[in-house]
């Protein structure tokens, strides 16, 4: 229970909670809630920023397809000038990185901290607030790239005009997470509330000071490429690094239900990764007319980055030692461990392209595309698509309509992506070796990495059918919510499903 | 430049600063006790330790 000095001086905040949540259990605080009435609290909010992230998903997979297909074949939709190739490419990027992952990830973050908070949803309207200014905000800043408003900043690309719409939501749901946590009626917080904690508030601050120091006030030459690299590394390792890690740290216990190998090692994997990644963007301007001392830095704390990789990818191995078999029947256990494994490679995998040596060969060339993709996708992607396997049977009361479809799109993206990392890594290295040997012709170089683009347009078809998969799944759900309530065959909320159904 | 020197001091100076009290304030509330207590946080009576959730796969639809 909730210490009682921290509640009963919050009176305006224990009127945030719905119905009689906020009242005192015997002057101890507030009463626990049933997990069902939780879930139940988070249905709009959070099927919100489910829905639209999958909206922005399928357009976002659409614009890579177009991009992908442009990069072997230039004529394509060449006589549309605002689906020219630098517009694509950069419209792709902003739509899944702000529209698809940041909001599912928003949507997953209310969910795990209403849950471990142990209290209804408060101040839903806060919420849904927020998640109408994150639309209208990606709307904005992807049409402006369309037309040709980009500012050819690397990850900020958005225009100015769109981006303050973007920061006033992120504001919101740090002040939504902060109001929360003050209301949990559990005292002590599991290593996921950490996470998520410290993602929503990290992540309005570095876009605010990139927002500031890029585009309201620029600093510059060199500096402007610091900052820039300051901002879109940390933005994978401050923002969707944690969150992905809270759900991993949930779902995986959850689901074969046991707890965490050790909760010491996981602690130690938040504060490591608190202390080193900040510093990492640096090593993507190895050779950049940077001082070396900046580089050098940078380039031990990507190493350093060791500790928690580590720590966390023991952890969870020895959380799923003897209950890898549960991947054959549980949705998100596939895609959480396909995502788990995934962090730890990427991780060793941008740790080994910090370093000088490797980064003298691989930068310029498609095996950073391959490493983005391994973090962003194989790894965060993977796992919000197993905590909205978790998520969405639970807040909308139904089962899941069709097996058939969640293995259509488990199938679809992960050899899908397995297809595109692999062979665009081992590419990238052979591009990057031929590149620095001045015998070899520029022309030459791009005629070799023809056939690879081609099968990386192959293993994006692989992906979109996925997402097709997935999303005729969801609407399938949604078309069961308004039909009555049917005693599933396989019933995955252990009774929860059948007890409301009940009360209703 | 007040903007940025503004931020890059509140980067530098308050970022430690919260991160330092977020450590004592862990410290001080027992939040680093009780590892084995802490772990099973996402259980309850309605889904306890040792009862797997989530298997749907593998049966006729």
């Amino acid at each position: 229970m909730i210490h009682p000095s921290q509640t009963s001086k919050n009176p305006t905040l224990r009127a945030l909670l719905p119905g009689d949540a906020g009242a005192g259990s015997g002057g101890d605080g507030f009463r626990k809630a049933d997990l069902a009435e939780i879930d139940a609290s988070c249905r709009v909010p959070v099927l919100f920023f489910f829905l639209s992230g999958l909206a922005w998903l399928i357009a976002g997979s659409l614009l890579a397809l177009v991009a992908s297909i442009k990069l072997h074949s230039p004529g394509f939709l060449a006589a549309w000038e605002w689906l020219v190739f630098s517009n694509v490419r950069t419209a792709h990027l902003n739509t899944v990185i702000y529209g698809f992952a940041s909001q599912v990830s928003v949507g997953v973050s209310v969910w795990l901290m209403c849950r471990l908070c142990r209290i209804p949803l408060p101040a839903p309207g806060l919420v849904t607030v927020a998640n109408l200014f994150y639309n209208l905000g990606v709307t904005v800043g992807v049409g402006g790239i369309l037309l040709g408003d980009s500012t050819a900043i690397e990850w900020l690309e958005m225009p100015r005009y769109a981006t303050p719409i973007l920061f006033s939501s992120y504001a919101l749901i740090a002040v939504w997470t902060i109001v929360t946590f003050r209301l949990r009626a559990e005292r002590h917080l599991y290593v996921s509330q950490w996470y998520l904690l410290a993602a929503v508030l990290w992540f309005p601050w570095l876009y605010g000071t990139a927002q500031v120091m890029l585009l309201l006030e620029p600093v510059r030459g060199v500096v402007q490429a610091a900052v820039n690299w300051w901002f879109a590394h940390n933005v994978l390792g401050l923002w969707f690094t944690p969150i992905g890690l809270a759900s991993i740290y949930y779902f995986i216990p959850k689901v074969i239900g046991r707890p965490i190998h050790s909760y010491y090692l996981s602690v130690l994997g938040f504060w490591s990764l608190a202390l080193f990644y900040n510093w990492n963007g640096m090593h993507h301007l190895v050779g950049g007319p940077l001082p070396a001392w900046m580089i050098t830095i940078s380039i031990v704390a990507s190493v350093m980055m060791l500790i928690p990789v580590i720590t966390v990818a023991i952890n969870h191995h020895f959380t799923m030692l003897g209950h890898f078999g549960k991947m054959r029947h549980s949705p998100t256990l596939r895609f959480i461990v396909f995502g788990a494994v995934s962090y730890t490679l990427a991780s060793l995998q941008g740790i080994a392209s910090a370093l000088r040596s490797v980064s003298e060969v691989t930068h310029f060339t498609h095996h950073t595309i391959a490493h983005a993709h391994l973090g962003m996708y194989a790894f965060f992607s993977m796992v919000m698509f197993g905590a909205m396997y978790y998520i969405l049977p639970r807040i909308t009361q139904r089962e899941w309509p069709c097996n058939g479809l969640i293995s259509l799109h488990f199938w679809g993206v992960a050899l899908g992506i397995v297809l595109y990392v692999v062979p665009m890594s081992l590419m990238g290295f052979i591009q990057g070796t031929k590149l620095n040997d001045p015998t070899i012709r520029f022309l030459d170089v791009v005629q070799f990495t023809l056939p690879w683009l081609q099968l990386r347009t192959l293993a994006g078809l692989l992906m979109v059918a996925g997402h097709v998969a997935f999303v005729a799944n969801v609407g399938w759900l949604l078309v069961r919510m308004f039909e009555p309530y049917r005693k599933p065959v396989v019933r995955i909320l252990t009774g929860e499903a059948e007890t409301l159904a009940a009360g209703k | 430049m007040p903007v940025i020197s503004f931020i890059l001091l509140g980067s530098v100076v308050l970022l430690p600063a919260a991160a330092l009290w977020a450590l004592r304030w862990a410290a001080s509330t027992g939040q680093f006790r009780c590892p084995d207590k802490v772990a099973l946080l996402p259980f309850d009576e309605s889904e306890p330790v040792g009862v797997a959730t989530d298997q749907i796969l593998g049966n006729r639809r």
